[in-house]
């Protein structure tokens, strides 16, 4: 391996440094002079009438600079609008304030700005608000039933959306055919229930406006995960030209999709900084964290699956009721959206039909969180497999293999109409099994029941449909904005390389892949190129940003970017040569002619300072050595893999101890295996919260309940068992590097595996564990139930 | 509210400044002595991201008043350098990959490093049971636990 060999590499992260040293600058650390600070009255109630709000003591407290009531916002600013507005969808948004009425627990109703958070806590206090609560509606079933209670009364009623999935047949191979549900020889069917939680970052949000009169101009630090688009949203929201506005990012304490939305926050602090021509800052605290932070995955499902005597699927039809919240957020219903997408899973299951409805309740509203509905489609395709496997009294690794998707069958145009570009799933699943010894597991499995040792074996297999996303088909499906990423790449007189990106980092080592790629492709050191990100004024436009898409769009726009560069080299290294451009190569940082026996060369620092001086350029090309190249993927990545969970469940405690947790993961060819497997960790354990602790519960009168970190659980060191990582590696055939998305990939099956490995190990008392998370005590409950 | 002197010896130097009773010893750290090292995950004494050593031991600074730390000796992770030498568990967190968003890092780096002084040599299993006050969201921990297990075998082979 040379030096310039960097994709593949384990080369250690460019961000640590600081981050160990503790000096990262978060929002939280940016202090300009003369800040004034924010505080936020929010909503104690699920659902009340504000008659009135009196701020006049706030407003007279000490330290008090402004205080903002629904009155106090200018004419001229709107709500932040929903960008994925499928056809039928309500219309709804996010305003700085509630309006009229409150929805949900934590919906901000005022805010003060004093020179300390604490004097601006102290004058919350000061806040007289007249609320005349309403009935609440906290069941996402019951808020579809005739008669319900109405949060938003411009709806008409509590349905988001009613999306059908059926008939979506791209090479008229797929259908709905409910005949065949009338005929098969057996039918499964599951009612599954996936509890509220989110990414809950441990870095709160935060934003500081600083608006500067003198040169019209709002220079906004923030956590946005898509910096780009929340400028263009923020302009528009306050009336402002988007040239207006600059969006810095510093580092974000983790992101998980949450922060990829905009908030009333922000809306907030630019009125305020505006009004007063200060920087003023808001930081949210973890009770804030927790109820005015996009939730997600809360859903009910119901799947039927009909299948032959033989195991054979011939078609799934369900229901999937999504507990949005109070309103639509930043993207709508798109997560219940991708799990109706999702649920087919690896299988050719080409007879489907999803309901999909989302149903506003008195919460807050579920939105953008690390793996956007696609863990909860496998949730429902891996649960409804097990369940079919012990009706048939079939092996559920057998069922899964028989039912695969095959290497030859891609690209596969899944039944809810997305396309898998390829894969190798049988594979994974049989690398899991080896890897964890399966049927000696299965043979121990059998002699501890003996000795009243209940261990379960769970397994999941997953797509992951990642890189969004061609622009045509975000359009294509009502998403507005654009699926591209961009990048440009300068070389410097010295030859060294800067790359430009508009990925904005959350922790996952963006900065250290994107310069892995590019001194890979540029065939020099990791050390001589820089990269910039986080600033609107400097980088490319990203519409985007999420959803796997660092390395297989964005490194795929420095690659463009650099084969430019890499052509125009030859050009001007055919001059310095004397040779023909055909005949010369760019290798290693080095222009050389091809299969010249004596090796004649430039070095990319000789052909860099020739086209900064330009004494001698070829016809036609301009002086500097960079390139900007945009690139809109011409499809999705499909990445893919299998989990294999090996647990005991202490009936009498209803605890779960595991045993073994093997991750086999196809994210294609990788860039950095350290990073890889980090993101894999995380992942999984994210997840493994979901399914085992996290859950935002709410009482009937919508009033939440877990306000804190003694309520809300996060996984701890102890909750989360050690992970063995294996890679099965089947290049994507349309990306440059084959790459595919990974970063959420971790949190799609761990849900299923565990809810598998708890009904495989309670069988013999036929608990099924089909309501995530599988807290003790609902587990002791089940397992009560059963034994009587 | 009326301000008192507050005089701290932080990571090394004495430092006196001028807080209300009231406030934290990490908001002091942070917003009065500009030691933003010190995050703030929770304000409630769960997360653990706010870790620093009062005196040696390891402290929460978001469940002190500053005021209660008057006359202490605060480690925060900014003085955990020495003579620009990184500290083993600084250069093991980045060598084994024990960091992502780097926001828990600094309490958890110091938390490992309780740990050592406490347990030179832990099992897996102990650095799980005795780290488990401090949360991270992005790792899932694994290779927190490398590398706190990493930095005591550097810090082993030193001393041995």
């Amino acid at each position: 391996m040379t030096t310039t060999q960097w994709i593949g590499a384990r080369a250690p992260r460019r961000e640590d440094p600081a981050l160990i040293r503790g000096r990262g600058r978060y929002v939280a650390d940016i202090n300009l002079p003369g800040t004034l600070h924010m505080a936020i009255l929010r909503s104690p109630y699920g659902h009340a009438r504000i008659n009135s709000i009196d701020a006049s003591e706030a407003r007279a407290a000490d330290g008090v600079h402004m205080v903002i009531t629904p009155d106090d916002i200018p004419d001229h600013v709107t709500e932040f609008p929903v960008i994925w507005r499928l056809p039928g969808q309500k219309d709804s948004g996010t305003p700085a304030l509630a309006q009229g009425k409150v929805r949900y627990v934590g919906e901000p109703v005022a805010a003060v700005v004093a020179e300390s958070r604490y004097l601006a806590e102290d004058a919350l206090d000061g806040i007289d608000v007249d609320y005349e609560p309403l009935d609440a509606v906290t069941d996402c079933e019951a808020a579809l039933e005739e008669g319900a209670t109405v949060i938003n009364e411009d709806w008409g009623d509590n349905v988001a959306i009613h999306h059908v999935f059926a008939g979506y047949n791209a090479l008229g191979v797929c259908g709905y055919e409910p005949e065949v549900f009338d005929n098969a020889d057996e039918i499964v069917r599951g009612r599954l229930t996936i509890g509220r939680h989110s990414g809950i970052p441990l870095e709160t949000r935060g934003i500081v406006a600083d608006w500067d009169e003198i040169h019209g101009r709002l220079t906004v630090h923030s956590e946005s995960q898509v910096a780009s688009l929340f400028r263009t949203e923020l302009a528009a929201s306050l009336g402002l030209p988007e040239t207006a506005v600059r969006v810095l990012t510093p580092n974000m304490g983790g992101g998980f999709g949450n922060k990829w939305d905009r908030y009333p926050e922000d809306l907030l602090v630019s009125i305020a900084s505006m009004e007063l021509g200060k920087p003023v800052k808001w930081i949210g605290d973890r009770r804030e964290g927790l109820m005015a932070t996009v939730h997600g995955r809360a859903q009910v499902q119901e799947w039927e699956m009909a299948l032959q005597s033989d195991g054979t699927i011939l078609g799934l039809r369900g229901k999937v009721i999504n507990d949005l919240g109070a309103h639509l957020h930043s993207v709508g219903i798109g997560p219940a959206w991708v799990t109706g997408a999702a649920a087919p899973n690896q299988y050719k299951i080409t007879n489907y039909y999803c309901d999909v409805i989302a149903a506003a309740t008195n919460k807050t509203p579920s939105s953008t969180f690390r793996g956007f509905g696609g863990p909860e489609g496998i949730f429902g395709a891996e649960r409804m497999m097990d369940k079919a496997a012990k009706h048939l009294g079939m092996d559920p690794a057998e069922l899964r293999r028989m039912n695969m998707i095959q290497p030859d069958e891609f690209p596969w145009f899944n039944a809810a109409g997305a396309v898998y570009d390829s894969g190798n799933f049988p594979a994974c699943l049989d690398k899991a099994l080896e890897a964890a010894d399966y049927d000696r597991l299965r043979a121990e499995q059998a002699e501890l029941r003996e000795q009243g040792i209940c261990r379960g074996i769970g397994i999941a297999s997953y797509i992951h449909v990642s890189g969004f996303g061609p622009s045509p088909i975000l359009g294509y499906l009502s998403y507005y904005t654009g699926g591209y990423e961009g990048s440009t790449v300068k070389v410097d007189p010295n030859g060294k390389a800067t790359v430009y990106t508009g990925m904005i980092p959350m922790g996952q080592g963006t900065e250290t892949t994107l310069a892995q790629v590019a001194a890979h492709h540029l065939g020099i050191d990791m050390d001589d190129v820089r990269v910039v990100w986080g600033d609107t004024d400097q980088t490319p436009y990203t519409g985007f940003g999420s959803a796997g898409s660092r390395s297989n769009v964005a490194a795929v726009a420095v690659i463009r970017a650099i084969d430019e560069i890499k052509a125009k080299a030859v050009r001007i290294g055919a001059g310095m040569l004397e040779a023909d451009a055909e005949d010369l190569e760019y290798a290693d940082g080095m222009v050389s002619v091809k299969g010249a026996e004596e090796m004649r060369s430039v070095s990319l620092a000789q052909v860099a300072q020739q086209a900064y001086w330009a004494h001698a350029l070829p016809e036609g090309d301009q002086p500097f050595l960079e390139a900007t190249y945009v690139y809109d993927p011409p499809n999705f990545t499909t990445a893919s893999g299998c989990h294999l969970v090996v647990l005991d469940v202490d009936i009498n405690t209803g605890k779960i101890t595991f045993r073994n947790y093997v991750v086999v993961d196809d994210c294609g060819p990788v860039i950095n295996p350290l990073l890889v497997e980090g993101q894999i960790h995380g992942g999984v354990a994210q997840a493994l919260g979901g399914a085992l602790l996290e859950e935002f519960v709410y009482d009937e009168d919508g009033q939440l309940l877990t306000t804190s970190f003694m309520d809300y659980l996060l996984p701890s060191f102890t909750d989360v068992p050690e992970m063995e990582i294996h890679h099965v590696v089947t290049p994507s055939p349309h990306t440059d590097g084959g790459f595919k998305g990974m970063g959420e990939a971790g949190t799609f099956p761990p849900g299923a595996a565990v809810a598998n490995a708890v009904s495989d190990a309670l069988s013999h008392l036929g608990v099924e564990a089909d309501e995530l998370p599988i807290t003790p005590s609902r587990l002791w409950g089940l397992i009560q139930e059963a034994t009587g | 509210m009326g301000q008192v002197a507050i005089t701290l010896n932080v990571n090394g130097r004495n430092q006196t400044t001028l807080a209300e009773p009231r406030e934290i010893l990490a908001d002091v750290l942070r917003d009065r002595l500009g030691l933003t090292g010190t995050h703030l995950g929770c304000e409630h004494g769960v997360c653990g991201a706010c870790t620093v050593l009062l005196d040696g031991e390891m402290v929460r600074s978001c469940l002190l008043f500053a005021v209660q730390a008057q006359g202490s000796e605060v480690t925060t992770i900014e003085g955990l350098e020495q003579d620009g030498e990184l500290h083993p568990m600084q250069k093991a967190f980045s060598e084994y990959h024990g960091l992502q968003c780097g926001f828990c890092t600094p309490g958890m780096i110091l938390a490992g490093v309780d740990l050592l002084k406490r347990n030179p040599d832990p099992t897996a299993d102990e650095v799980r049971d005795d780290m488990g006050g401090n949360i991270c969201r992005c790792t899932g921990y694994q290779k927190i636990v490398e590398s706190v297990l990493g930095a005591a075998r550097e810090m082993n082979e030193v001393t041995s």
